[in-house]
């Protein structure tokens, strides 16, 4: 039986996770909502589907699973309507725009008995699961210093939302949040934390942060909505027996120029793959809500991941060092 | 080479081949126009006599030897030593070009500043990463406001681990921080016409067994409100095709700029060795470098880079260290207090 999915938002996450849901076998999307509700309609026009509101997708009968894709501070209110009428949530990153959201995004599904997944697609890009298989099989040996990069065009240039860090959490729980999830899953969790972080007129963002673990490693991220070429993603991580580098700006097989110069869509450093990290995840999330399995990120794991963005900006207003304990 | 037409050369001799930069030191001063090698000094005879040999120059069995025949002498020693050399060459009116870092503590970049002052000599300091045109174009940038302001920068400056001395905190004063914050922190000092004022770091000894750190991060607050980060470590596996490097992410309102100082290299892939090796191709900094201190001993001015733009760049060093034992950052005014 097919597994019928609606989609909450038409921005880039909300196509994204469309897109990537049509072309999945015994997938259908039936319904896409977005504010204002004309928004949805050229998603769910070429996904087949209906305009509906939030509040409909969150409470339709022919609805197995909604994919939370609003911006960040609305996760909750939509992910726990979903709970409530015993949908499966799928929730873009971060979790929630608190702690506290999304504690009770955790509570509502479990109470519900219904999965709540949350969208580290990192955790599916196939360039950070190769270095995660070094690191686990003894490769790089013990890791002793690793500094992760992600940076973009301000965001918030296209989508104002984001400049309301009332509403998005920023720059820390937009990009670095990727990177915060991705340490915890290459390497635990760490023991203290200290950042610094900036914000600029136009929408321009920056933040460093430094994760300690208790004995080895040391972990710098920097978060970056000033790469005004567009978006980008790099790591170097060294453990006591080697190194690896990646580039994402060295790392297409695809180069396309135009007369446009370089005024290009966002996310073209992608690299060519045949299936995207997006459609990998969704194609594993639904395999494993079929077999009765937990997610690969569920919401606890997103809960923690969000705690650490949380920490890294109470470290950047504050200046001081955060001793770091994870939420259960 | 550097500094063709000018009238007379500047008697400079070379103290010590302890450090790794001795050699393109010795190179420098033989081919620079404006300067007349005078010869090596070392405490170490039998590795100053080859060195004499090797770059063709005259040894001096004794310091007195070559600070006689010297106006100037370069100082390649280890760190702990920059202090008494400087003292011994500053004492017979011989100005001193040092090695990075200034001096192991701050007391002693301290008293080697006093020195030279007393003596009326010159104390300059060996950043070159202040001569690369990247760099020069970037502060040129900044200063005519088209960046917008400086909001932040990362630095790096990773290396691989030097071996000898380098890892022995007697003679080095610690060990990648010691080695690696200098370049960064004077570059962005002198980049954003700026001064640190707190460290915060977080250090390691993880990769060769050392007693001292192999790996660090800083992450540092400017006066003006800028931060900065520096990534000291010792972190490139001997495997890899060069050394290290030094770039700088900066970023400003208006525009972000990235500098890799040696990116321009050739890959050789040498099946001789097994391995790919970056071959430069770049300007050579320590040349200009010496150049620029030779010229100003020579006209007569204030050397580009003195002995309290050394010891700046050795504070956020210390700083490092006591950050990294609080487990807080550190005010650099804790340190001259």
């Amino acid at each position: 039986m097919a597994l019928r999915v609606g989609i909450l938002g038409a921005g880039f996450a909300g196509a994204m996770h469309a897109r990537s849901a049509l072309g999945l076998e015994d997938v259908r999307v039936m319904a896409v909502a977005a504010l204002p509700l004309d928004q949805a309609a050229a998603l769910a026009k070429e996904c087949g589907a209906r305009v509906a509101t939030a509040e409909q997708i969150c409470t339709a009968d022919d609805i197995d699973l909604v994919v939370v894709a609003t911006p960040t501070h609305l996760h909750a209110e939509y992910a726990t309507a979903a709970a409530r009428a015993g949908k499966h949530v799928f929730c873009e990153k971060p979790i929630a725009r608190t702690r506290e959201q999304a504690e009770e995004m955790v509570r509502a599904c479990d109470a519900a008995g219904v999965t709540l997944a949350v969208g580290h697609v990192v955790r599916y890009f196939p360039e950070y699961r190769r270095a995660k298989r070094l690191l686990d099989d003894g490769t790089l040996g013990r890791p002793a210093i690793a500094t992760l990069v992600r940076g973009n065009f301000s965001v918030g240039s296209a989508r104002e939302w984001y400049l309301d860090a009332a509403k998005s959490g920023g720059v820390v729980l937009d990009l670095m949040l990727h990177d915060l999830d991705t340490v915890r899953w290459w390497f635990g969790e760490p023991s203290r934390v200290y950042a610094r972080r900036f914000t600029g007129s136009g929408g321009l963002e920056y933040a460093l942060a430094t994760i300690r673990y208790d004995d080895r490693p040391i972990v710098q991220i920097e978060s970056s909505w000033a790469e005004h070429s567009g978006f980008r993603t790099g790591f170097e991580l060294r453990g006591d027996r080697g190194m690896l580098v990646h580039d994402s700006r060295d790392a297409s097989p695809l180069t396309v120029q135009s007369p446009a110069g370089r005024e290009g869509p966002a996310m073209m450093a992608t690299p060519a793959l045949s299936e995207s990290p997006y459609r990998s995840q969704l194609r594993d999330l639904f395999a494993r809500i079929r077999r009765g399995e937990r997610p690969l990120v569920d919401g606890h794991e997103g809960l923690r991941s969000l705690a650490l963005g949380l920490a890294v900006i109470e470290s950047a207003d504050s200046g001081t060092v955060i001793e770091w304990k994870a939420p259960a | 080479m550097e500094g063709a037409g000018v009238s007379r050369r500047l008697r400079v001799g070379l103290l010590s081949f302890a450090h790794v930069h001795a050699t393109a030191l010795a190179s420098t001063l033989r081919q620079l126009e404006q300067v007349e090698f005078t010869g090596i000094h070392d405490e170490d005879p039998a590795r100053g006599t080859a060195a004499a040999k090797e770059h063709g120059s005259r040894w001096h069995e004794t310091l007195d030897g070559l600070l006689e025949a010297s106006e100037a002498v370069v100082i390649a020693s280890t760190n702990v030593d920059h202090r008494r050399y400087t003292e011994a060459a500053s004492a017979k009116g011989v100005h001193v070009l040092s090695e990075k870092p200034l001096a192991t503590t701050v007391a002693d970049g301290r008293a080697m500043i006093d020195a030279c002052r007393r003596a009326g000599v010159q104390l300059g300091v060996a950043f070159p990463v202040r001569s690369s045109p990247a760099v020069i174009a970037l502060k040129e940038a900044i200063a005519g406001g088209g960046l917008g302001r400086i909001r932040a920068v990362r630095a790096t400056n990773p290396g691989q681990y030097p071996g000898a001395w380098f890892g022995d905190k007697r003679l080095a004063g610690g060990g990648a921080v010691m080695d690696h914050t200098v370049h960064a922190a004077d570059a962005i000092r002198w980049l954003m016409s700026d001064e640190f004022a707190r460290v915060q770091a977080e250090l390691g000894a993880f990769i060769y067994g050392l007693d001292v750190e192999d790996c660090g991060i800083l992450s540092c607050d400017l006066a003006g409100g800028a931060f900065a980060s520096i990534d000291c470590s010792w972190s490139r596996p001997q495997t890899c095709p060069t050394w290290g490097g030094v770039t700088l992410h900066v970023v400003g309102d208006k525009g972000t700029v990235d500098v890799d100082v040696f990116r321009q290299a050739l890959t050789h892939y040498d099946d001789t060795t097994g391995r790919a090796r970056l071959v430069g191709w770049g300007d050579d900094l320590t040349a200009r470098m010496v150049a620029d201190f030779a010229d100003a001993i020579l006209a007569g001015r204030d050397v580009p880079i003195d002995g309290e733009d050394g010891l700046r760049a050795l504070e956020v060093a210390i700083a490092a260290y006591r950050s990294s034992e609080a487990k807080q950052p550190v005010a650099i005014t804790a340190l001259q207090a």
